[in-house]
C-alpha cells in the first residue's frame, strides 16, 4: 500500500520540471514553520477551564512554554537520528512521515487539551510534532541539492525560507480559527488544533506527491559539473558517519549555534526591548512617573506597536533566508558567513547606540538586517555542507548539524533572559537592560567568525571511494 | 512514412511529463497562503509606522 512512497517510485520521468521540487519542499516547510507561531495558543490554553480568565487548575504560561522547547529539542534529535533513514528511503516517504507526525501531533495535542492532560499535549505537539519537524526539515534538502547542482544555495534557501514564513501563516490562521470556534463554554483550542492538524496534513501531502528524485547522473541542460575541486567545493563525497569526525563539521556546528543564539538575543526580547528602549521613553516624555493613570494611558497602545515590530522581524527573517543563500551561490558560502559574522557584531554593537540616540527608525533598520542574517545562517548551511561533504548524504549531515539549533534554543533564551533579569535586579533601566546581552552576542559572533576562518577542505581520507550517487549503497572508505 | 512494427520485447518509451500546468498550479498552491501570511504580517507591522 505504501509502495508509492518508496524512492524508486518517485524517480522523475523525462520532462519533469525541476522547478516543481521547490514548491514541494515549501509545502512541507510552510507547515512545519508553524512551530514559531505556537505562542498564539499559550494565552487561550491558560483559560481552558475559566474561559474568560485563568482559574485554579488551569495551566500556567511557564508550563505551556515547555511545549515549544520539547518540540525544538525533538526537532534536533530526530533530524540527527533519522537523517540516514531519510537519505535511504527518499524524500517522499520522509515527507509522508513528517506529515503524519506533525499533523498527528496536532490531533494528539487536541485530545490532551480536551481531556486536560498536559502530558498528552507535551507528547502530541512536543514529541510527535517535534519528530515531524525534524524529519520534515531535512526531507527536501538532499533532493534540492541534487536537482540544483548549479544553484544549491538558492534552492535550499527557498525551502528553508518556508520555515521562516510558516509562522506568518500559522499564527493568524490559529487566531482566526479560535475566534471562529470559541463559544461561551470553550476557547476553541481543541477544534482549532483538529482543523490545523488536518489542513497541515493535507497541505503536506501535496509535497509528498509532487516531489521527485532525479535519475542517476542527471544534470541540468547546459550545466557542466566542475571536474576539479575548488578550495572549498569538493567533487568527492563524505558519509554522515564520517562527516562528524571532521574538524570542519564541528566548526560549522559552532558557527550555526552561535549565529542562532545571537538571533535569539533579538527575537526572544524584541517586544520588551523596543518598548523599554525607545517607545516608552518617547511616549512618556514629560509625564510625571507618579501619575500612574497618565503613564498607563500613554503606554497602552505600545504593545500593539511592538507586535508590529515582531511581525516585521519575522518577515525579514524569511526574506533573508532566500536572499543570502542565493547570494552565496555567487560569492561563496565562506564569504557569506563572513558577512554574517563580521557585519553582525557591528550591528549588535549599534543597537544600544540607537537606543541611546532614541532613533527608532535606525533601531528597526539594524534589527531587521540582523534578522535577515539570522535566517540566512539557517538557509546557507545546507549548501555549505554540500560544498564540503558532497551531495551523497548531505541531508543526513545537515540533520546532525542542526542539533546545534537545539542547543542554541536552550542556550539563547537562558543567556538572554538571565542577563536581563540580572540587569533588572541591579536597577538597570531602558537601554542598559539590554546592552550587555548585545555585547555578549558581538563576542559570540566574533568567535563564530574565527571558526569560519578555520573551516577548510575535508581530508581525503574521509572521502568515499565510489563518488557515484547510490543511495542504498553502503559506501566504502578510501583506504588510508 | 510507414510505421515500424514494435517488437514485443521493446520497452514502451516513458511519455515525457507535461508539467507547465502543474508548475503554475504548484507555485500558486504554496504562494497564495504565503502571500496571505505576508499581508497579515504587514498589516500588523503597520502599527509600527503610525
Amino acid at each position: 500500500m505504501f509502495d508509492v512512497l518508496d524512492r524508486q517510485h518517485s524517480v522523475a520521468r523525462p520532462g519533469y520540471n525541476r522547478w516543481l521540487v521547490p514548491p514541494a519542499a515549501l509545502a512541507i516547510h510552510l507547515c512545519i514553520g508553524q512551530v514559531y507561531g505556537f505562542s498564539v495558543f499559550k494565552l487561550p490554553m491558560t483559560k481552558l477551564l475559566g474561559i474568560t480568565h485563568s482559574v485554579p487548575g488551569d495551566w500556567t504560561q511557564s508550563q505551556l512554554a515547555v511545549i515549544f522547547s520539547v518540540a525544538i529539542f525533538f526537532l534536533g534529535l530526530s533530524a540527527a537520528l533519522f537523517g540516514k533513514w531519510v537519505e535511504r528511503e527518499g524524500p517522499r516517504k520522509a515527507m509522508f512521515a513528517a506529515a503524519s507526525c506533525f499533523g498527528g501531533g496536532f490531533l494528539v495535542a487536541s485530545l490532551g487539551v480536551e481531556l486536560h492532560q498536559l502530558w498528552l499535549v507535551y507528547f502530541g505537539y512536543g514529541v510527535l510534532g517535534g519528530i515531524g519537524l525534524g524529519i520534515g526539515y531535512i526531507s527536501p534538502v538532499s533532493t534540492l541539492v541534487k536537482w540544483f547542482p548549479d544553484r544549491p544555495g538558492m534552492a535550499t534557501g527557498m525551502a528553508i525560507m518556508g520555515f521562516g514564513g510558516g509562522a506568518m501563516i500559522g499564527s493568524p490562521l490559529a487566531v482566526m480559527l479560535m475566534k471562529f470556534y470559541s463559544t461561551p463554554t470553550s476557547v476553541g483550542v481543541v477544534e482549532t488544533m483538529l482543523t490545523m492538524g488536518t489542513i497541515y496534513f493535507l497541505f503536506m501531502m501535496f509535497g509528498v506527491f509532487t516531489v521527485r528524485v532525479p535519475t542517476e547522473g542527471w544534470k541540468p541542460v547546459g550545466y557542466v559539473p566542475p571536474t576539479e575541486a575548488r578550495a572549498l567545493v569538493t567533487t568527492a563525497n563524505v558519509t554522515a558517519d564520517n562527516a562528524w569526525k571532521t574538524r570542519s563539521f564541528w566548526l560549522l556546528w559552532v558557527i550555526l549555534c552561535f549565529n542562532v543564539t545571537a538571533g535569539i538575543g533579538i527575537l526572544e526580547q524584541a517586544s520588551p526591548m523596543i518598548q523599554e528602549m525607545l517607545l516608552v521613553p518617547a511616549a512618556t516624555k514629560g509625564i510625571d512617573p507618579a501619575n500612574t493613570v497618565a503613564m498607563a494611558q500613554a503606554t497602552a497602545p505600545l504593545a500593539a506597536v511592538a507586535g508590529g515590530f515582531v511581525g516585521l522581524l519575522s518577515l525579514f527573517n524569511m526574506l533573508g533566508r532566500f536572499f543570502w543563500s542565493s547570494i552565496s551561490d555567487y560569492i561563496g558560502r565562506k564569504n557569506v558567513y563572513f558577512i554574517y559574522l563580521l557585519l553582525g557584531p557591528l550591528l549588535y554593537f549599534m543597537i544600544p547606540l540607537t537606543g541611546r540616540m532614541g532613533n527608532t527608525a535606525l533601531f528597526v533598520g539594524v534589527c531587521v538586517l540582523i534578522l535577515t542574517m539570522y535566517g540566512g545562517g539557517f538557509a546557507t548551511i545546507p549548501a555549505y555542507l554540500r560544498d564540503l561533504f558532497g551531495t551523497m548524504q548531505v541531508g543526513a549531515i545537515h540533520g546532525r548539524l542542526i542539533t546545534s539549533w537545539s542547543v542554541a534554543g536552550v542556550l539563547g533564551p537562558f543567556l538572554v533572559n538571565g542577563i536581563r533579569d540580572y540587569q533588572i535586579a541591579h536597577g538597570a533601566i531602558g537601554v542598559e537592560r539590554y546592552a550587555p546581552t548585545m555585547y555578549l552576542m558581538c563576542g559570540l559572533l566574533l568567535i563564530a567568525a574565527l571558526c569560519n576562518y578555520l573551516v577548510g577542505p575535508v581530508d581525503s581520507k574521509y572521502h568515499v571511494r565510489d563518488t557515484g550517487y547510490a543511495p542504498n549503497f553502503e559506501p566504502q572508505l578510501k583506504e588510508k | 512514412m510507414t510505421m515500424m512494427p514494435r517488437s514485443s520485447r521493446e520497452p514502451m518509451p516513458t511519455p515525457p511529463e507535461r508539467s507547465v500546468g502543474r508548475l503554475v498550479f504548484a507555485w500558486l498552491f504554496v504562494s497564495l497562503p504565503l502571500a496571505w501570511g505576508v499581508v497579515q504580517t504587514l498589516i500588523k507591522s503597520m502599527a509600527l509606522f503610525h
